[in-house]
């Protein structure tokens, strides 16, 4: 479970979140939406510890996070899929995998069999350099790379940035059933609202650093006009 | 022919330790952006280790085991005590680092005196062959010279700390994400870049005068090597210490060592005006 608790963020003088509180339980699928330079991508790198927290508090499965660095928040079962990817493009696949590996403890790592069951196509080019990858294909190394250590939670930056619409609902499908598989919490900021509906099952409408409305998938099937007002520019 | 062979092997030596000073430079500086100023007194202080060692009757071969190994350790106190502080800050490092080298400079002279010492060869004896003939220990200093660059690049590019080096160097951030504790990736690495200076020093401390202002000499052209080759791949260290090395010792034969010196600088510089990333180019974009 993830329980953040009037954490206050920002670069510099600038604060970005103000005092935002919000809990996902765990096994949850809940997304993150709203405008760009709302602070959805704050809040995720905040929980990493990527950004240090001004005030407020990080609870992760019972203990506080938000002072620890980051290498220990990703072991204490946090996975994080930046924007962007950010794969090692020199590396080949395997080697992007097996770092992944090596963060962690051995005994705690998912069992590559598993990734490839998963994602077959990684098997099948993992000698390859990630750099020569597409963009969906990137994209699914970075959510393998990240689901390797076992994490109870996984959070996921604008996974369908960028990627061929076939390959955002392929990767939305994989996820619900992972998710269902192996109980993975998964919290992602996201702007392509199919994506949202094949996966979300409860949505956070985030504005000027705050989560400012939330409601479960059913309701917004039925009514979009919170996607219009938090979306819309 | 005889007399080109020797000069030639001479060339090649002092461009083995130069490769090797900047090596250990490269790291902490590709990895880190530390500019380690103080780099050269730790080449030094490898060499006063086998001076120490000497003076109390240790065999010249328990120095090449121990240098490493003490100069490593000053290592990790000064990335405890000084260089932790000032990651990726080149500017700060610089500072820092060219106080530390006045220190050591200093306690070194305090402990062994300003004047310079010298270390007996273990091996004394010549490679003949026909009217040929070269110092065995300069061979064996050559072969352990490759030996130790070819270990240096088999860490960083074929085990699994050297995958957790070159992912820290290219994404800090996101390495850090999958577990990776960088800051330990950072000392260990400075450990080595500093280890690695300390051998280097104690290998060339029998055939060279052994003083407290040694470091600067090769400090000077393993930053150079850098520059000349670039700071991205591991490669270009072997190809500025190549370039400088060589055109250095070649020409200080040759002419004179003035005029070896300024055709180096002119050499570099024209290479950074030409190609500002080295001739092996700089670190990879993100």
């Amino acid at each position: 479970m993830l329980d953040i608790h009037k954490l206050s963020a920002g670069y510099g003088e600038a604060m970005v979140l103000h005092d935002i509180s919000c809990r996902i339980d765990p096994g949850q699928v809940t997304a993150l939406m709203g405008r760009n330079g709302m602070g959805k991508t704050t809040l995720l790198k905040t929980i990493m510890g990527l950004i240090k927290a001004r005030s407020g508090q990080i609870i992760f499965n019972g203990a506080p996070i938000e002072k620890q660095p980051t290498h220990l928040i990703s072991r204490a079962g946090l996975g994080y899929v930046p924007q962007g990817r950010e794969i090692f493009s020199d590396f080949t696949v395997a080697e992007n995998l097996h770092l992944s590996q090596l963060g962690h403890n051995t005994g705690a790592v998912l069992p590559l069999e598993k990734i490839y069951d998963w994602f077959p196509i990684l098997k099948e080019r993992s000698e390859q350099r990630a750099g020569t990858f597409s963009g969906g294909q990137q994209q699914i190394l970075a959510i393998a790379r990240a689901l390797i250590g076992k994490p109870s939670m996984l959070l996921l930056d604008e996974p369908t940035e960028g990627i061929q619409p076939s390959i955002v609902h392929e990767i939305g499908l994989q996820l619900r059933r992972i998710a269902r598989e192996t109980g993975l919490g998964i919290l992602i900021v996201e702007q392509n609202v199919d994506m949202v509906r094949t996966l979300a099952e409860e949505v956070f409408f985030m504005e000027n650093g705050a989560i400012q409305e939330r409601c479960d998938i059913a309701a917004l099937r039925q009514d979009d006009s919170l996607l219009h007002r938090y979306l819309s520019v | 022919m005889n007399e080109l062979f020797p000069i030639i092997l001479d060339v090649s030596s002092y461009i083995l330790i130069l490769v090797l000073v900047a090596l250990g430079l490269m790291i902490v500086f590709g990895m880190m952006g530390v500019i380690n100023m103080a780099h050269g007194e730790l080449f030094m202080i490898g060499a006063y280790v086998m001076v120490a060692l000497q003076d109390v009757g240790l065999p010249f071969w328990a120095g090449i085991l121990l240098a490493p190994v003490i100069v490593g350790f000053l290592g990790l106190l000064i990335e405890a005590a000084l260089i932790r502080h000032i990651y990726l800050r080149p500017l700060d490092t610089i500072l820092a680092t060219w106080g530390l080298s006045i220190a050591l400079k200093q306690l070194v002279v305090l402990t062994f005196g300003p004047e310079s010492q010298s270390v007996t060869l273990p091996v004394d004896g010549s490679l003949e062959i026909g009217a040929f003939s070269y110092p065995l220990y300069r061979l064996i200093l050559m072969a352990s010279s490759v030996l130790l660059i070819g270990a240096t690049f088999w860490l960083f590019t074929r085990t699994d700390f050297g995958l957790m080096a070159r992912a820290v160097i290219a994404r800090p951030a996101t390495a850090a994400t999958l577990g990776i504790d960088t800051r330990r990736m950072y000392r260990w690495s400075f450990v080595i870049g500093t280890a690695l200076a300390g051998l280097a020093g104690a290998l060339v401390a029998p055939i060279i005068s052994v003083d407290p202002q040694m470091g600067l000499g090769y400090l000077v052209p393993g930053f150079l090597s850098i520059l000349v080759g670039g700071a991205g791949p591991l490669a270009g260290v072997l190809v500025g210490g190549a370039v400088v090395g060589g055109v250095n010792n070649l020409l200080a034969v040759w002419i004179s060592p003035v005029a070896a010196m300024i055709t180096v600088y002119v050499i570099a510089i024209l290479i950074i005006r030409l190609k500002p990333e080295g001739i092996m180019g700089g670190r990879r974009a993100k």
